[in-house]
């Protein structure tokens, strides 16, 4: 292959953040004309990898080059005018404007004369952005009046917009394009993208391994953060990619395997053909006591929904709910906290402490009625209780009254966990319960959720990593558009295969 | 990283705490120093009598400001209380007292519904509420300001008259200090509180009934906004619609300048207090320097710009709309 | 509803429609089942004209003296202020912000007015200098509202909640609790003139309509206003200048609340510092009324200036009917929780504060 200048290339990228090295040395060129793919699991390092190319984020050490040319970016627009564009989900085109104003947000003083905007010549350029992508949508139409699959093209438009500025290096960053869209949508984005090759590079984010070997020339996987393999997709299929993607066999250790103790028999939590609008639908399932249930799944899948209507967030249209043999319908989390359900969430930081609240008062934040006598909180139980539970589930803080802000992840975790615990919560839904945390403070949660389901609590857990759903759980939910595609079992030693059950996610 | 942080925070956190109560110490010993009859007893006592209309209202909406909310209701709250006293003080005696601050809390429920259940932004719903009540105190007024006379003032002792030298007032004040405090810092709603104001979604996912809460909240404040008027038509011997009008800056600059965030989360009763008090010197303190009393409100409002520009926490609001 | 406008207002031809693949482009180009939003913002926008035709409607047979053109005239006067009032606080509120100083800046324009023309009070005689003056303080109040409000990163209801205040305290300490009697012909000629029937004020509003029309509409200004309403952390990604936008926005407001000054001392022939009292209320009432959502990013002025008739026809109607004012305002406290009740879109805003 002729030595040709990369549109763009990153060389020893290197990016970290508190507790967590994101990026370690990441290189990585994508020449013009080429679609690239970009796979890796969740944590990989994917989503900072495009920040830092988006000019979200700023590299700690390493290069950015535009055809061979050393650049920085200063915010997203710096990295527009450079010559990059992005392609979101569809909630980047602002819905209380036209087609035509979100093409050219930004940019419209190219139309403007004497402080006035000429619409008309404005959306005849938007017209002309509009037949690059072949779609046919209004430029006048309001964005919020388009389908998924609309926007997507909108967006597409915009981000060529550039190749003025971008002359002949343009790359454009589709981030899970497909994520919302049916097939034919699908195949009708991938043609234009594979027509507009001849205009731009592209770099595709996707969960989806088939869909990334269906359109892209060549691959890059990630993995903690590190670039482990550049194929061309001629080479490569799933289960080639998927290896690459995940790598080390599963450890048992890890996931404490050697004390998954077999669940009891009674059922605590039961749902029977649980629907929600287009999120999932049929979703049937039991739970029992000292049980860890782990639910798979990919973006779009229905996992996020239904453990969301779980807790008490989102309550379901149809079908029934059942906890400890009475059937509910959990229209607010104080619902189904009062019915012993505790919810670990994901947003940590926003669900799941008050940050500025001290780690007693979060603690207890969920139990205040047994501290209170005659309407008043006994604090010096309170702070009894709050210590206790600082030393068991060893928790580092300097004083039970430290604002939660200033502990570590791990830590909130911890303090998170105690809070449910306090409540005497039987059943916990741990959504994520390992993003962002170390190693070290992964393995103190695995060592508590063992611990918690040995004393008869029942968990579910949608989790980051397939891996560590096989790896934790003693029975598996595999979902896929809303459905349950498979169930199995996963005692120790008996643990599935990832590859046994990716053809069911995607 | 986490030691960082808390070092940070504590050293910075720690200073900021205690500006308020340092500066109003500070401004006792310049008006002091200015005017030596300012440290008087009798001065001091006067100065306490007359801040506790501000403090009692200030109380009020120190817990709906807690929440992350505002109440702009107040002063036409405190009026309208003023005029159900005045009216009913003859037939009712001591009950017209009780039937004012029942009103309040009644009006504060009903602001508290309309925020919780229909979703409306609290400036606006205790805006449209004070206009409500506005116009019930100048229909229930027939527009005019009602004097009491001697037969109904003698009801109002408990306000008007002193022990020991200490005016009862100051007493009262003292009484709603503590309930309030105890209120915010001893009661899970005071808890809650302090956690919906700090972390709305969190203290929703840990299972607290936040509209209940938010609804008392706003109770609280009418209710102590009445109480406020009670006393005030006991000072003034008078009801009438506009009685409190000029209040309501006052009362939220004292909770402010306390050092209470208008985000919600961080605050006490004490706060208010040292803020009240503040915005009592500073008063004293204008007069005294002969300032022009309408030009008072331009340090009142430049006052509570700079408070908050100060006590806001950034790294809470992203977005500053 | 802005494009709706302007596709009226276009004389240009549509450009031709581009050729298009076979029928592949069907699957994307029809609003297929999976639209995401309903069409009940676009019915929102209609609903207070309905409420403003059937209040009338429901006046006249009442009261047919309701339909008279001296009663025309009498809305038209009732109007004027609380409509350039309104649609300085419109900008405000398209952003997602919330303006309280209206009182402040009007108050203090009309003191300052009332000094610098011929007056009562001094040998002043500035005329349409004095005018100049008084805009060009909106402007400025605005623009420091909009400053502290950015810089200091004070929500603007506290930004604008004390520059109320300052203003009103300003106009109290020049004028010492004294009123200015206003003798300049010009300003009087305000209120007194007609013109085809109408005060000079009323077509004055009308311009500034047409202005705010102009700004809302054809100027990148106006559509970032919008943007930033509609998703600001998006607009900022896309290279507006959040910073920019917003300050400029309080400034034009400013100078809207000015001229709102001007009109309420030439209709009151003086300028006091109670000149303000009670308009914060009118002005909030109108623009959430007329349907502008105060979460930002939907409504227009054109909608708020059927948001102020809604309120003024109210009112008129009351008076016909012998209603007192003190029970109006009562009944505006009911209206402004009504309408924000019907027309904040549920689902979306979770947190409300």
């Amino acid at each position: 292959m002729a030595a040709e200048t990369p549109a763009l290339s990153l060389i020893d990228v290197d990016k970290r953040f508190p507790g967590v090295h994101a990026l370690k040395r990441v290189s990585i060129n994508i020449m013009r004309g080429e679609v690239v793919g970009l796979i890796g699991e969740n944590g990989a390092g994917k989503s900072t990898l495009m920040k830092i190319l988006s000019g979200v984020y700023q590299p700690d050490a390493g290069e950015i080059r535009i055809t061979g040319h050393a650049a920085t970016f200063d915010d997203a627009a710096d990295a527009n005018r450079k010559g990059i564009g992005m392609v979101f989900q569809e909630q980047s085109l602002l819905t209380n404007m036209t087609v035509g104003e979100n093409i050219y947000l930004g940019n419209e003083a190219q139309f403007t004369r004497f402080g006035i905007v000429d619409w008309g010549r404005l959306y005849a350029a938007a017209e002309r952005q509009l037949a690059k992508v072949q779609v046919d949508v209004d430029p006048r139409a309001r964005a919020d009046t388009l389908s998924f699959a609309s926007r997507q093209m909108v967006e597409l438009a915009k981000a060529l917009t550039l190749e003025e500025h971008a002359g002949d290096h343009l790359v454009i960053l589709l981030d899970e394009p497909t994520s919302v869209l049916e097939r034919a949508e699908i195949d009708i984005l991938f043609e234009r993208v594979r027509a507009l090759k001849s205009r731009a590079s592209f770099i595709f984010v996707s969960h989806r391994l088939d869909e990334v070997l269906e359109l892209a020339d060549r691959i890059y996987v990630m993995k903690d953060g590190a670039v482990v393999a550049d194929l061309n997709s001629s080479e490569a299929d799933t289960t080639k990619l998927h290896h690459l993607m995940v790598g080390r066999s599963l450890q048992a250790e890890y996931y404490r395997e050697p004390l998954q103790r077999p669940y009891r028999e009674n059922v605590v939590l039961e749902t029977e053909n649980l629907s929600l609008g287009h999120a999932y639908k049929n979703v049937t399932f039991q739970l029992h006591a000292g049980e860890i249930l782990g639910i798979a799944g990919v973006i779009g899948s229905g996992r996020e929904e239904l453990t969301r209507t779980l807790a008490g967030f989102a309550p379901h249209d149809s079908g029934m709910l059942r906890i400890d043999g009475q059937s509910v319908r959990l229209t607010t989390p104080a619902k189904a906290v009062d019915l012993g359900l505790g919810y670990v969430p994901r947003e940590r930081r926003v669900e799941g402490l008050v940050l500025f609240l001290p780690v007693a008062a979060n603690i207890t934040l969920a139990d205040l009625a047994t501290f209170t006598r005659n309407g008043l909180i006994n604090s010096s139980e309170e702070r009894c209780i709050a210590e206790g539970w600082v030393e068991r589930l060893r928790i580092k803080t300097p004083t039970i009254n430290t604002l939660c802000l200033n502990l570590s992840g791990g830590n909130q975790q911890k303090v998170v966990l105690a809070k449910w615990l306090q409540a005497k919560a039987r059943i916990l839904i741990l959504d994520h319960p390992t993003r962002g945390l170390d190693v070290g403070a992964k393995e103190e949660v695995y060592d508590l959720a063992r611990a918690v389901t040995s004393e008869g609590l029942a968990v579910i857990l949608t989790s980051d990593t397939l891996e560590e759903t096989i790896g934790l759980s003693h029975r598996l939910l595999v979902m896929r558009d809303g459905e349950i595609t498979h169930r199995t079992d996963a005692a120790p030693g008996h643990k599935p295969r990832q590859i046994d059950l990716i053809g069911h996610m995607v | 990283m986490p030691m960082d942080l808390s070092l940070k925070g504590l050293n910075v956190g720690r200073l900021r705490q205690w500006l308020p109560l340092a500066t109003l110490i500070i401004l006792v010993t310049v008006v002091g120093v200015m005017e030596p009859v300012f440290l008087e007893p009798s001065t001091l006592l006067q100065l306490a009598s007359d801040t506790a209309v501000l403090f009692i209202l200030a109380t009020g909406v120190t817990f709906v400001i807690m929440l992350g909310g505002i109440d702009l209701s107040i002063q036409s709250m405190a009026s309208f209380s003023s005029v159900i006293v005045a009216l009913t003080i003859a037939q009712l005696g001591y009950v017209s007292f009780g039937l004012a601050v029942g009103t309040g809390i009644l009006a504060g429920f009903l602001s508290g519904i309309a925020h919780v259940k229909l979703k409306i932004p609290s400036f606006i719903a205790t805006l449209a509420m004070g206009g409500v009540l506005f116009s019930a105190a100048l229909v229930a007024s027939k527009e005019r300001s009602i004097t009491l006379g001697d037969a109904e003032r003698s009801y109002q002792t408990w306000v008007t008259g002193s022990h020991f030298g200490i005016p009862n007032v100051i007493v009262v004040g003292l009484i709603v200090l503590v309930v309030a405090h105890v209120l915010q810092a001893h009661t899970r709603f005071g808890r809650y509180s302090a956690a919906i104001g700090a972390g709305e979604p969190a203290a929703y996912a840990s299972g607290v009934k936040v509209d209940r809460q938010k609804i008392f909240a706003y109770m609280l404040s009418a209710g102590f906004a009445a109480l406020a008027g009670v006393i005030l038509a006991g000072r003034l011997s008078s009801g009438s619609p506009t009685l409190a009008a000029e209040m309501l800056l006052p009362s939220i600059a004292a909770v402010v300048v306390g050092g209470t965030a208008i985000t919600g989360g961080v605050g006490s009763i004490w706060r208010t207090l040292v803020g009240s008090l503040i915005i009592s010197v500073v008063r004293i303190g204008m007069t005294f320097l002969s300032v022009n009393i309408f030009a008072q409100n331009i340090v009142f409002g430049s006052v509570l710009v700079l408070a908050v520009a100060v006590t806001i926490d950034r790294s809470k609001i992203p977005i500053v709309k | 509803m802005a494009a709706e406008q302007w596709c009226h207002l276009q004389s240009a031809a549509l450009p031709e429609r581009v050729q298009t693949l076979n029928n592949s482009t069907t699957v994307l180009s029809s609003n297929n089942a999976r639209r995401p939003r309903l069409r009940r913002l676009r019915i929102a926008s209609w609903a207070p004209v309905i409420v403003l035709l059937l209040l009338c409607a429901i006046i006249s047979v009442i009261n047919p003296n309701f339909l008279s053109f001296g009663n025309m005239v009498r809305i038209s006067q009732s109007a004027m202020i609380p409509l350039v009032l309104g649609i300085g606080a419109t900008f405000i509120i398209l952003m997602g912000s919330i303006d309280l100083s209206v009182e402040g800046v009007l108050t203090l324009a009309a003191v300052i007015l009332s000094m610098l023309v011929l007056n009562g009070e001094n040998a002043n005689d500035y005329g349409l200098f004095a005018v100049a003056a008084v805009l060009i303080v909106g402007a400025g109040v605005g623009f420091i509202n909009g400053l502290i409000n950015v810089r200091l990163k004070v929500p603007s209801f506290m930004t604008t909640l004390g520059t109320w205040f300052i203003g009103v305290g300003v106009a109290n300490a020049l004028l010492g609790g004294m009123a200015t009697r206003i003798n300049d012909p010009w300003i009087r000629g305000l209120a007194i003139e007609r013109f085809w029937g109408f005060p000079w004020g009323v077509w004055v509003a009308l311009l500034c309509l047409l202005i705010a029309l102009i700004i809302q509409n054809y100027t990148r200004l106006g559509r970032h206003i919008y943007a930033l309403g509609g998703g600001e952390e998006l607009a900022a990604l896309s290279g507006i200048s959040v910073a920019r936008v917003r300050i400029a926005a309080f400034t034009i407001a400013g100078v809207f609340y000015a001229v709102g000054g001007i009109l309420a001392a030439a209709q009151l022939g003086l300028g006091n510092a109670q000149i303000g009292n009670g308009r914060l209320f009118t002005t909030i009432t109108a623009v959430v009324v007329g349907g502008t959502s105060l979460s930002g990013g939907q409504g227009s002025v054109l909608q708020t200036l059927v948001g102020v008739l809604i309120v003024v026809v109210l009112s008129n109607g009351m008076v016909l009917m012998g209603v007192p004012p003190s029970v109006q305002i009562g009944v505006q406290g009911l209206m402004i929780i009504a309408a924000v009740a019907l027309s904040i879109d549920r689902k979306l805003t979770k947190i409300i504060k």
